[in-house]
């Protein structure tokens, strides 16, 4: 992790330096350019930068101030209560994501190949095939007129919500529900399966005694991703329904080449990506006994 | 194995289950195969009965249905199985089954590696085999899983109780899925080739151990199996299959030391004991019959050098040589030919009773 970070702070430090003059380089002097790359610490060699930036991280939880988006307010201040926003509406459509689309995967592979499984594999494959924008548009024209539910995000309402979540989550139970359904339909094809069986289990005990956990534990591990993920919101859900996400906030800082906003976001994301993964590897631990002993590729 | 007989004393004189005619279908990719053709069987209480055969003979199919698990696309087509004052074949719903799955009929599968869930103790699937068919609390069957554990020699159960599968040998692990099969005392025991995935000295552990389950709980066990060193050593009675169909049935001297079928002698002309040093083994010409298409006359006939024409046209009757001992040959008809049996086969005598066949 400090190796990426240390990768992208010295990335960004070879950019053109215009970024920082807020967009009237030409018009400003060598003389102010200078004063202004000084007081930022740019001039200084690499290594002291370096050693500056984590300093500052790692002691002020500092990333720097925004330069062009609002400027001069640090960046974290910016970020914090956009990523807030976006985790609200995150948390609760991967909630849904999971729950809809768990149950309705193990539904799909108990009845395999009847009628459940047909619609599931329908609904999942519309989801996948049409583009999200087709979806969401509908959604949010003829659903909101159908459910009579507000078309724009508004804080002080909660019913404004609920639009933005139910197209957040769709994509999320498609997925869960296709793979759901593949793991516990390769689960049930094993030997262990047969065997509990023989023991004078009912088949709906098996499904929920012994292959809904086993199916379950490849998918744990992305969880945690997933989870933190949910910060950074969506850029066309947020974007559609106006909510002040985190959404459209890197492409934006890009676009307007706020390089320490960039900078600071790029970070954000590779520590979620990184945790994510390292608490989905625990996640999986905790979930397989056969994990905490087994080394890597040696696994049954 | 200085004996070949067990100790134990099969009662002939009541069948504890008998199958009549039973025919089993099985659809595959639209075409419908015929696995089981009419097999008829008893089977007594006390006795172990090793059914032998070459692979996809049936011999799984036949045990399967005793059970209800059959794969989905198999039926049972034709036939009964009357057993404990029920018809098997009229079941249909999982609820009576549940009555007799495991309760009173258990198996033990061949594969001891992938047959138990790795992510429980092998304490809690031992317990729940036990729990499903008994209402008791959860310490009295706790005690009741240790008990199985050290039963069936596995040693410091305490702490084997809290280990998962990944923690046993092959051997260990059948030993668990043998403790399963146990945990309720059923009446018989179908084992699906309990040895083929062990090695050899561990094979032999498992057979002393299922014979002493056997004697202590006067269990019926059926051995499914296609290695006549395993028949040997355990079986009171041996059932010989071939394409679905049982073609001889006997006591295991009586098919090992005078085998009727043609089919039975070119199984056992085949047993690498038999052969002559610097001659080629004996194997059987031919492939199996094709079990989708109507089988017309007797099976092995196309197999059989020879067989006599009536075999090409109808399928033999079951011909009695004792009480015991049947066979579906024409060769018993009085009207047919004499026909030795290969002459390698007059060896297996010399391997003498109590003799080395494994």
């Amino acid at each position: 992790m400090f190796l990426v970070l240390s990768i992208v702070f010295m990335l960004m430090r070879l950019l053109p330096v215009e970024g920082y003059f807020e967009g009237r380089s030409d018009t400003m002097s060598e003389t102010v350019k200078n004063n202004i790359l000084k007081e930022l610490g740019l001039l200084d060699p690499w290594y002291k930068q370096l050693y500056n930036f984590w300093r500052k991280l790692l002691l002020e939880g500092d990333l720097g101030k925004s330069i062009v988006i609002r400027k001069n307010v640090p960046c974290v201040d910016i970020i914090l209560p956009k990523a807030k926003v976006s985790f609200q509406f995150g948390i609760i459509a991967l909630a849904i994501q999971l729950a809809v689309g768990l149950t309705l995967g193990v539904f799909m592979a108990r009845g395999k190949g009847k009628l459940i499984d047909t619609l599931g594999n329908a609904y999942v494959l519309l989801i996948n095939a049409l583009p999200a924008a087709v979806y969401f548009l509908a959604i949010q024209l003829y659903l909101s007129t159908a459910l009579k539910l507000p078309m724009l995000f508004d804080p002080l309402r909660a019913q404004s919500r609920i639009l933005p979540i139910i197209c957040l989550s769709l994509g999320g139970i498609a997925s869960n529900a296709m793979w759901m359904r593949r793991y516990m339909v390769d689960q049930m094809n094993m030997d262990y399966i047969r065997l509990a069986r023989a023991k004078g289990m009912t088949s709906r005990q098996v499904a929920f005694r012994h292959v809904m956990r086993n199916a379950f534990i490849p998918m744990a591990q992305s969880l945690p991703t997933s989870i933190l993920f949910t910060i950074s919101g969506s850029l066309y859900v947020e974007s559609l329904f106006s909510i002040p996400g985190m959404g459209g906030l890197l492409i934006q800082s890009i676009q307007r080449q706020d390089n320490t906003m960039v900078q600071a976001m790029v970070l954000l994301y590779s520590v979620i990506s990184i945790t994510g993964l390292l608490l989905g590897d625990l996640a999986m631990m905790v979930c397989d006994p056969r994990i905490k002993l087994v080394k890597k590729g040696e696994g049954r | 194995m200085e004996e070949i007989l067990t100790n134990h004393a099969p009662d002939y004189s009541k069948p504890i289950l008998s199958v009549d005619n039973l025919v089993v279908k099985f659809n595959l990719r639209g075409q419908v195969l015929t696995a089981l053709r009419g097999i008829s069987m008893e089977l007594y209480k006390g006795e172990s009965l090793a059914i032998v055969g070459e692979s996809g003979s049936g011999k799984s199919v036949f045990c399967k249905t005793f059970m209800g698990l059959l794969d989905n696309n198999g039926w049972i087509d034709d036939g009964s199985i009357q057993y404990g004052g029920y018809d098997l074949t009229s079941f249909k719903k999982e609820k009576e089954w549940i009555k007799i799955r495991g309760k009173r009929i258990a198996m033990v599968f061949q594969d001891p590696m992938t047959s138990l869930n790795p992510l429980k103790t092998i304490g809690k699937q031992i317990q729940e085999a036990f729990t499903l068919h008994n209402k008791v609390s959860k310490e009295e069957a706790k005690k009741r899983t240790l008990e199985l554990l050290t039963d069936v020699g596995i040693e410091d159960a305490e702490r084997r109780y809290k280990q998962y599968p990944h923690e046993f040998s092959g051997g260990m692990r059948q030993r668990v899925v043998i403790a399963i099969a146990m945990a309720c005392v059923p009446e018989i025991l179908i084992c699906d080739e309990p040895t083929t995935a062990l090695d050899v000295t561990i094979q032999a552990q498992i057979l002393e151990l299922l014979k002493r389950l056997q004697e202590k709980y006067g269990l019926t066990v059926i051995y499914i199996t296609h290695d006549l060193g395993v028949v040997a050593n355990v079986a009171d009675r041996i059932a010989v299959m071939y394409a679905g169909d049982i073609v001889e049935i006997g006591t295991c001297d009586e098919v090992f030391y005078d085998p009727k079928h043609p089919y039975t002698w070119a199984l056992l002309s085949s047993l690498p004991q038999l052969g002559v040093k610097g001659e080629d083994l004996y194997s059987i010409e031919g492939t199996p019959p094709n079990l989708f298409q109507h089988i017309k006359g007797d099976a092995f006939s196309a197999r059989n050098p020879q067989a006599l024409k009536v075999d090409f046209v109808a399928r033999p009757p079951y011909f009695e040589v004792t009480p015991t001992h049947k066979a579906r040959t024409w060769l018993l008809d009085p009207r047919a030919p004499k026909i030795a049996p290969p002459p390698q086969l007059k060896n297996i005598t010399k391997l003498s009773r109590g003799g080395d066949l494994d």
